[in-house]
Parts: structure tokens; sequence; C-alpha cells
């Protein structure tokens, strides 16, 4: 025998998961994403593999070669530099197919190259042929002085600099945990709109169809209540599961991002606790909310302040944690249990936190919880048996049962 | 099994009181029918002895203990506003409904094939309860109601919407649960249906009972009219021969010319109307006449002017 809030969760999974259209749709949102990957495979092209700058050489400058290979060479996998006679060299640079391309040729003397290139000169090849020409007349001049080139090159090469800054630099925010209180805050939101409006139309269905009566001669509302949620956010999650787990494979699989790193520590799991924690507050009011109305079509009528009450926090954990990280207003609001779940794992990302603000939020939001039962209870257990128009929240809260 | 008790319910929707100290008891292996105009309160006192709705005040025993919400398990009931979930197949249906009453799930498996098929729509297991008649869709609701073999039954209006066919399959269970030793409540409007198949009956008016008791004990209470025809005779004759009797009043039998009711004030008053009617003519009936339960409720209702209309 299961407990009645598990049985009650089972059939609310149940009966959404195994209807034909719920299969298919899950099917083919899955086979889109499987789709939308392999495409994106086939026309993001790979990252092009940096490949060394060839360049030519004229035998009479062959001094540069040692300079030309130690210079910087941008975006490319450093410079190759090959010796070439002036024909063979210009026949390379006209020919478009040679593999791989060469560059330029370098001639003309040390301390004053001519660069030939195929057409347009090329600024990078250009500028590294003149710090060549410049390192090479340097050393050239030391020598003449009889300085030793090796150990200017050496002193040169220990320059360092050392940063310093008269106002405390910004707290760095680590990108890799943003993502991830990006994504699970947006989750949020969309899995309590779509989870939110399930568990108001099933709370009105069960009014409209009177199944309700039987209920509530068997169970506790608040029984009833909670199976709902318990039920529809499983069923949510699994969803989520799915399509994210579809997703990740399919990112994993075909390597599609290949520099994504997610860290799964500490701070993951305490984005899901508080995705669990969001979801309780808020389906608890939705559940307890569609009790008032008896009609599908006067839904609308409770969900729309609340979808208001979730894009608030929403939005405001968005321009208002990153802008006024430290500020009290951000402080005050991320206690509140309604708008921690979105505000503090954005804060934890942007790294504002101090020690004892994050439980504090925890045990508010869950010491919540317990009363949202109570009032949802209360007010479905009062309302769910109203018939009619909407009934007044305040009528609900105070009136006869 | 043991005796429902109903003890002293009031309730009150802000200024209409819908029961005042209603009190009455279901003894173990009783049918109990359950009888009252529209808006009488019978519904009301539904919902509360099912926890549904809560009482001002008064209380709901089982076996002598609150019937609450784990005794509560123990009860079937089919409430006034029937309710399915359109869009579930019977048989998912009711195997929710028997483990939210405690059955493993395959106790309620075989629960569930055994009522379907005594109900008649085994056939229909498989089927969304939206495509089925209503007189499908009502059978489907009683085994919601009988599923998880229910110590204690409460029917509101269990066989309205019913075919003949459907009528006979549901008395058949009730008495058959009743002679288990299941105390059977039932409300209905087809008081020949209460008056067949009920061992007692309790008449509800404005929220209190006004009578309870077996049917032929509900008869006996106030003295029902002797009923006297003849043949071989002028009715203007044996009025007269009536006429000289002390201690009676005669009045017509609605549609009948060769009979009349005759009330009697004096003991023994109709012995003599009797007498006296054999000597003119031959006499084909001589008998009280018991009212139907039909009438005793329209006495009792019409006690109260305010409601004889909602009954008629």
């Amino acid at each position: 025998m299961r407990g009645p809030i598990l049985t009650v969760a089972r059939r609310e999974f149940m009966t959404r998961m195994v209807t034909k259209s719920n299969i298919i749709s899950l099917a083919v949102m899955v086979g889109a994403i499987i789709a939308f990957g392999i495409a994106g495979k086939i026309l993001v092209p790979d990252e092009i593999e940096p490949e060394p700058l060839r360049l030519g050489l004229d035998p009479a400058v062959s001094e540069l070669a040692t300079h030309l290979e130690a210079a910087p060479a941008g975006a490319a996998a450093g410079v190759t530099v090959e010796e070439l006679d002036e024909a063979a060299a210009r026949a390379e640079l006209a020919d478009p197919d040679s593999d791989p391309r060469l560059e330029a040729w370098v001639t003309g003397e040390v301390s004053a190259p001519t660069v030939v290139f195929e057409k347009d000169p090329d600024a990078e090849v250009l500028a590294i042929v003149e710090q060549a020409a410049r390192a090479a007349t340097t050393a050239r001049a030391v020598a003449d002085m009889g300085g030793d080139p090796a150990a200017l090159e050496s002193a040169l090469a220990g320059v360092a600099v050392t940063v310093d800054q008269v106002v405390e630099p910004e707290t760095e925010i680590d990108p890799g945990q943003m993502i991830v209180s990006v994504v699970v805050v947006s989750l949020l939101l969309f899995a309590l709109i779509g989870s939110g409006s399930m568990i108001a139309m099933g709370v009105v269905e069960e009014k409209t169809s009177r199944v309700v009566e039987i209920l509530l001669s068997t169970i506790r509302p608040g029984q009833l209540l909670a199976g709902k949620i318990l039920g529809i956010g499983a069923y949510g999650l699994f969803q989520i599961a799915v399509l994210g787990g579809a997703a990740t494979g399919v990112v994993a699989g075909l390597g599609v991002f290949p520099d994504l790193e997610i860290n799964l520590g500490l701070t993951f799991l305490l984005t899901v606790v508080w995705f669990l924690l969001g979801f309780g507050v808020f389906a608890l009011l939705f559940g307890g909310f569609a009790a008032l109305v008896s009609r599908q079509e006067d839904i609308g009528s409770v969900t729309t302040p609340l979808m208001f009450a979730l894009f608030v926090p929403f939005y405001v954990s968005f321009f208002l944690v990153p802008a006024q990280p430290d500020s009290t207003l951000t402080k005050v609001l991320s206690q509140i249990p309604f708008f921690a779940p979105f505000m503090m794992p954005t804060r934890a990302a942007v790294g504002s936190l101090e020690a004892w603000e994050m439980p504090l939020a925890l045990l508010l939001t869950a010491l919540t919880i317990p009363v949202l039962v109570w009032i949802s209870a209360r007010v479905y257990r009062r309302a769910v048996l109203h018939t009619g128009g909407r009934m007044k929240l305040s009528e609900a809260l105070r009136g006869p049962r | 099994m043991s005796t429902l008790e109903i003890d002293g319910l009031s309730k009150s929707f802000g200024s209409v009181h819908a029961l005042r100290d209603l009190s009455f008891e279901v003894r173990a292996g009783e049918i109990f029918g359950f009888v009252g105009s529209n808006g009488a309160g019978k519904t009301t006192a539904m919902r509360i002895m099912l926890g549904v709705l809560a009482a001002d005040a008064g209380e709901v025993r089982w076996d002598g203990a609150a019937l609450d919400l784990e005794a509560r398990r123990e009860v079937g009931y089919m409430p006034e506003e029937r309710g399915l979930y359109p869009k579930m197949k019977v048989a998912d249906q009711l195997q929710f409904f028997a483990e939210l009453h405690g059955m493993t799930a395959v106790e309620a498996r075989e629960a569930v094939e055994r009522w379907t098929d005594r109900l008649g729509v085994g056939h229909r297991r498989g089927d969304a309860v939206e495509k089925l008649s209503l007189g499908n869709q009502q059978r489907v609701q009683l085994a919601a109601a009988l599923v998880h073999n229910p110590r204690v039954l409460v029917l509101d209006e269990p066989f309205s919407g019913l075919d003949p066919v459907a009528v006979d399959v549901m008395s058949e269970v009730l008495r058959e649960r009743a002679a288990a030793g299941v105390p059977v409540i039932f409300s209905s409007h087809q008081l020949d249906l209460v008056e067949r198949l009920c061992d007692r009956v309790g008449i509800i008016s404005e929220g209190s009972m006004v009578a309870t008791g077996t049917i032929p004990e509900l008869r006996a209470t106030g003295r029902a009219p002797w009923l006297l025809a003849w043949r071989g005779a002028e009715a203007a004759t044996v009025r007269a021969a009536l006429a000289a009797v002390p201690g009676l009043s005669v009045t017509d039998v609605e549609g009948r010319a060769d009979a009349v009711h005759l009330a009697v004030t004096d003991e023994g008053a109709e012995q003599a109307a009797l007498r006296a009617v054999l000597g003119i003519a031959e006499v084909t009936e001589f008998a009280p006449d018991l009212p139907s339960l039909a009438d005793l409720f329209r006495d009792v209702v019409s006690d109260r002017p305010d409601l004889a209309e909602v009954s008629a």
C-alpha cells in the first residue's frame, strides 16, 4: 500500500505521461534536438587549426631567419622560414594552389628588407619582418660595439612589469557559475510557468468534474494538493531531464561546444536545492489559488497575477543583482522567500554573498513552505467545493468550509 | 460491524441553517432510506458524514468512535454531484480510488474486475469515462463507491439516472452489502424504491429529522382511515346508513364511487359501520388504508407550508 500522497502523485504523473500526445510530442522534441545538434555540427565549421606562417627568404638575408622564427606570430602557430631564390618564390607566390601557402618572400638588405607579396601586403607579416630587421640590426650594432648580442637578448627577455591598483578591483564573476545560475533560474521560471498552469488546470479539472468530493472524503486536502504538486513536478522534471539529457548527450556526443565545462560541485548542488525550494513555494501558490475558480476559462484570473509574481523576482535577479551586488535592497530582497530562489543562485554566482546570507535564506524559504502548505490547503479546502464564479481569496481564508 | 451514529449535527451557511441538531442512527446490516425535499439537508448531512464539510456542532460516530479520516477509508461514498476523471480509463480510475482507500495494487486490480463485471461495465474497462453513456458512467460511479469493500455505505441519490435493469442490480448489491453487516444509508426521491428496499426510513425537513422508523412504524403514526368498498347498492343509500353510525366521519375516496374513507373518532365505530353496511350491500373491501411513504412524506412536509411547494 502506498501513502495517499504518493498514490495521487503517481496518478498525476502517469495520466500525463502515458498519453499518445505526450509520448509523440516528447519524441518529436528529442528528435528535433538531435537534428539541431547534427545540423549544428555540419553547419558550424570546426575551429581552424592555426597553421604556421610560411615565409620565403632570400639567401642574401639569411641572417634574418632566426629573428623571424623568434617573432611572436599573433594568431598563427609560429613562423616557418624557408630559403628560396627569387624565381622559385615568385612562381610559388603567383600559384594560388600552393600548399602550405607562401605568405611572402623577404629580400633586400638586413636593415632594409623588401617584402614581396602575391597582391595585397599583409600588415602582420610586415610587422614580423620589421621586428626581425630591427632585432638583426640591433644585434649587429651590439656586436660591432664589442658586446654580446645573446646576453642582450636574454636580458631583454627578463624584463617584467608588475601591476598595482589604488582602487580595489571588482569581484571577479565566475563565468561558469554565472552560466549555471542563469540556466537554473531560467529553467525554474519556465518549469514554473509550465507546471504552474498544469497544476492550476489539474485542480480546476477535479473541481469541474466534481471528482474532488470523492477524493476529499478519503484524504486531506493538503495531501491531495501535495500529491498533485509532487506528481506534476516530477513530470516537469522528467521532461526537463529527457530534453536536457538529449541536449547534453548531443552536445557531448557530437562535440558541438568542445570547450564547455560545468562545475558539478557544491554550487551546482545549491542551485538544484534552490530550484526545488522555488518550485515548492510557487507550485503551492498555483495549486491553492486555482481552487478559487470553478471553470477552465477562469484560470487566467488566478494564474496571471502569479505569473507576474514570477517575472518580478526573475528580472530583479537579472538586472538588480549584477548592477548593485552589495546594496541593502539586494540583500533584503534576497531574503524574501519569493525572491530568494531566483536571487540567491545569481548572487552566489556574482560572488557577493556573505557567509550567513545563504543559510538564512535557505532556512526562511524552507520554513515558508509548511506555512504555504497550510494556507493553500485552507484556501483549497474552503474553495474547492465552491462552484460558480470566482471566489474571493479573503472569503476562502475566512469563510466556513 | 457496527452502528453509524449521527449525533446532533448542526451546520449553517451564513444565515441559512442547513442542519439543526440532526440525529439518527443506522445499524449494522440495515438499509436506511434518507428522504426529504430538495434543500432539506440530506446532501449536507452526507457530506459531513464523509468529512467533506465540517459540522458547526455534533459528531458522527462509527463503532462508538468518531468517524475520522482513518475510519472514512472504510466508507463507500457516492456524492450527489457525480465525479469521475473524464479522460481517465475506467479501470485505471477505479484502481486509483481503490488504492487511495488503502488497497494494494493486486487487491485493487482484482476488485476492479469483480465490480465492473458485476455492474455490467466490464467490457468498458479500457475506455475513457467520457466515452461512456451517462447510465454506464453512473455504474462506474457506483463501482467507485464499492471497489474498496467498504464497511459503511453512504450513497447520495444512487438510483437517479439508472435504467430499470441497473436499478435491480443496484438494489441487489445494496441488499447483499447489508446482509454482510454493512450499514447502508442512501437518499432518494424515488419513494417506491425506498419503501421496497429500506429497513428503516428517516424523513428530514428543514435540517432536522421529523420522523424515523420502519415503514410499518411510520404508517402506524397517526390513525389511518378505514377503506370501505361495496357492491349492489347506491352510494347515497350507503352514506345514509353510515350517517346513522356515531363516532365516524365519512369522506370520498378519490376516483371511486363504490368506496368511502371512514375516519374513526370513537373506538370500535368502524365495526358498527361495517354491520350497518352489511345489511344493505355486499362489502368487497374493508381494511385500514395505510398511507404510502409518499403520503407520509407529503403529510410531514405539508405541516410546513414553506416546504410543501418545494416538494410538489
